[in-house]
């Protein structure tokens, strides 16, 4: 506390309203995003429930936890969907953009907070409203068991009648207007309210990585919405844009939904690539590599994602040339891609290395980005795609470069940022441990299905030929892993918040250089009512 | 210079139109595509000529094949009658399919096409079709539809599709909804699982 330069921020301690108050009208930006990361934290306990469970019914080949029926067969289907969306729009983005970005953003760049706080409280609890509405259209009619690409026709009312695909559409409709509000929120904030001289070219990489992740919510989004939209009509109120019967076409949805689709990957995975250039060059100790480069290869990614599109369904039968044009631009994205992780590795190359639990999950994520990096170029290839297509190849990639990369991402963030957040640190033996349960688990658990995918095994199926028996058998053996080391997350939790030792202003010394470290720690309910002055400094990183 | 407030408005209102814009690219997706596809004969769609006379004459042939599908919700029987033909390049052809009502109703249904390989599609040319009209049958009623086509004869020029030795020219049959119909839907909403696994 000695050393913080807001040390006055003691006396508005007095100023915390009621309960209710607090945590239902929150306008505050810190309280939004603990209130992010709580419903996160939730719904990752339900989508990993999901996920075991599933892995549970795939441990040996056979039906033994569903019912051997159609109804059976739907609830499969409905886990799986579940769990794809509830990972994607009710973990990872609610945790990295509402959670993180909402703490860091403002403390980051030296704003009070953000642009639009009344807007931020409705976009939380828009999202807590878009979470119920899923729950609910899991419990209706038979749930909605479309997969998280929702394709028609088994979207549509000839295969899913009731309404608990009209349930996912709103949840999905919701939950968007929610991530639309707070992505105009962030881009004001950043554009407008940076302290004096916090330059653009001067901001940290993980404010960069929101504003981009920003700018690609507010072009993507709306197609999902206007697809959403269409879908409900058609199943509805009689209108046919997907139904061939009428003049329609299902390939349409697949456009739309991979516009959308491809940059929600990069909205996913850039929040991460901003956490993980702060820890690097917070324990090497240096400013991150070519700073610059960095910034704008994520603004390359960005571009690019959005002429990739079609590498999702290179077997809807698209013509050579075509096939070519996606192959090629897809394998583009590597140059952006590779000019972060070479720098994330010149950072640290010659650097005063501290291998702190936050460390050593930025180091897991840039493996497995590598990894899951890799076997994209290989299902960049059309013709090699058109035979890996929908098989646990495909599992086994996007869960490396997408799915456990984030959440490594997220780890990281949360053991960087605890003791920002919650003036305590957490325990060191117990979070070494955890790191090492999950990043063992993550690998046993996808790293076969890359085996079991290339013999050809098809994923969203909850059956399969022995022949596949011992790839699935290791790889359920690691969701187990997985689990224990996901619950210990939890008792870290629980020892940070009961017993963590309290830390002062920057637990991370000189390393750390950003603003946030600047004031204390917990941070104060009110921060940079002065602004900082940037005025002649380095870039942040 | 403007306060705060006002630089934030501003700011969030052009943001705001960009998302409106972005909605209605999606919407505007929809006719573009449906153009993009009839130009190009993308996805298969194959040309439609009323006019007629083909482009050019030519001693090749090709073989075109026939195929036909029916939506589950329309109780009608539909067939080719020939399951191939091969035809002159250049050279209209008549070729028919069947189809049966055997359900007791007065049943409309209207029949969607594409042809495959995808590529062959802007070669491919509709003159007349039973496909271009909805088409009602009585109870129990049999009817022959023709449909008369040519293949360009360019087919052999163009390098991507030079190899191409047949063409399949497919045909699925929908029912056209109206109340009077009485189109038993449930009947294929409850074969929707995915029964393909039997364990
Ligand atoms: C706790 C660790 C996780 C486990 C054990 C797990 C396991 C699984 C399994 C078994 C499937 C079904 C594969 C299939 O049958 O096709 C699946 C699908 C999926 N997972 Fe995960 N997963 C985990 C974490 C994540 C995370 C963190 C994300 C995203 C951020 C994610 C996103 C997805 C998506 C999008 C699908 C596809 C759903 C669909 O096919 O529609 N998963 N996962
Ligand atoms: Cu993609």
């Amino acid at each position: 506390m000695a050393n913080s330069v807001e040390a006055h921020h003691g006396e508005h301690e007095h100023h915390y309203p009621g309960f209710f108050t607090r945590w239902f009208c929150s306008t505050n930006h810190k309280d939004i995003g603990t209130l992010y990361l709580w419903v996160a934290m939730i719904a990752a306990i339900i989508g990993g429930v999901m996920s075991w469970y599933i892995r549970a019914e795939l441990a040996e080949p056979g039906l033994q936890l569903i019912s051997n029926d159609p109804e059976g067969r739907q609830f499969y289907n409905v886990l799986v969907t579940g769990h794809g969306f509830i990972m994607v729009f009710f973990v990872v983005m609610p945790a990295m953009i509402g959670g993180f970005g909402n703490w860091f953003v403002p403390l980051m760049i030296g704003a009070p907070d953000m642009a639009f706080p009344r807007m931020n409280n409705i976009s939380f609890w828009l999202l807590a409203a878009g979470f119920i509405l899923l729950l609910i259209a899991a419990f209706i009619d038979g749930g909605p068991g479309t997969g998280w690409t929702v394709y028609p026709p088994l979207s549509s009312a000839d295969f899913h009648p009731g309404r608990a695909v009209d349930f996912g559409i709103l949840s999905l409709h919701v939950a968007g207007a929610s991530s639309i509000l707070g992505a105009i929120n962030f881009i004001v904030t950043i554009f407008n309210m940076r302290a004096p001289g916090m330059t653009i070219h001067r901001m940290p990489l993980f404010v960069w990585a929101m504003l981009i992740t920003a700018f690609l919510l507010l072009l993507a989004l709306p197609v999902l919405a206007g697809g959403l939209t269409m879908l409900l009509t058609d199943r509805n109120f009689g209108t046919s844009f997907f139904d061939p019967g009428q003049g329609g076409d299902p390939v349409l949805w697949q456009h739309l939904f991979w516009f959308f689709g491809h940059p929600e990957v990069y909205i996913i995975i850039l929040p991460a690539f901003g956490i993980i250039s702060q820890i690097v060059s917070t324990f090497s100790k240096k400013p991150v590599f070519g700073y610059l480069g960095m910034a704008y290869a994520m603004a390359a990614i960005g571009v690019v994602g959005f002429v990739v599109w079609a590498h999702h369904m290179y077997t809807v039968g698209f013509d050579v040339n075509t096939r070519a044009y996606f192959t090629a631009a897809t394998m583009v994205i590597a140059v952006p891609t590779g000019v972060k992780i070479f720098s994330w590795l010149a950072t640290m190359w010659g650097g005063s290395i501290r291998m702190e639990v936050p460390m050593m999950y930025a180091v897991a994520f840039i493996f497995l980005f590598v990894v899951g990096g890799v076997t994209g170029i290989t299902l960049a290839n059309s013709s090699a795609d058109l035979v890996f297509h929908d098989t646990y190849y495909v599992v086994a990639h996007f869960h490396y470069v997408m799915g456990i990369a984030a959440i490594l991402g997220m780890f990281a963030g949360w053991y960087y940022w605890i003791g920002k957040m919650s003036g305590r640190q957490y325990p060191e033996t117990l979070s070494r441990l955890q790191f090492w349960l999950f990043f063992i688990g993550v690998n046993v658990l996808f790293f076969p299905q890359h085996f079991s995918g290339f013999a050809g095994m098809p994923r969203r199926i909850p059956d399969y030929p022995d022949a596949y028996a011992p790839y699935n058998y290791i790889s359920s053996i690691g969701a187990l892993i997985t689990a224990v080391g996901t619950l210990l997350f939890f008792v870290v939790l629980w020892r940070t918040y009961a017993a963590g030792t309290r830390v002062g202003a920057n637990p991370w010394g000189e390393g750390a250089t950003t603003l946030e470290w600047s004031v204390d720690s917990p941070a104060p309910w009110h921060t940079h009512e002065d602004l900082p002055d940037m005025a002649g400094k380095a870039p942040a990183e | 210079m403007a306060s705060l407030q006002t630089r934030n408005r501003r700011i969030a209102i052009s943001l705001v139109t960009l998302v409106v814009g972005m909605l209605g690219l999606a919407y505007a997706s929809v006719p573009l595509y449906e153009l993009f596809c009839r130009v190009t004969g993308y996805g298969g769609t194959p040309k439609i000529k009323i006019a007629g006379a083909p482009v050019k004459k030519s001693n090749g042939t090709i073989e075109v094949r026939f195929d036909a599908n029916t939506n589950k919700a329309l109780q009608w029987h539909f067939k080719p009658v020939q399951v191939k033909q091969t035809v002159k390049l250049g050279e209209p052809s008549l070729a028919f399919y069947r189809v049966k009502n055997t359900s007791a109703n007065l049943l409309t249904g209207t029949a969607i096409f594409n042809v495959t390989p995808f590529k062959a599609a802007s070669y491919f040319s509709k003159i007349d079709c039973f496909c271009f009209v909805e088409q009602t049958l009585k109870p129990g009623q049999e009817i022959d539809m023709p449909v008369e086509f040519f293949v360009d004869p360019e087919i052999f020029s163009d390098p991507k599709t030079q190899e191409i030795s047949a063409i399949t020219l497919s045909y699925t049959f929908y029912p056209v909804e109206r109340d009077e119909d009485n189109v038993d839907r449930t009947l294929s909403r409850k074969s929707g699982s995915n029964d393909e696994i039997d364990s």
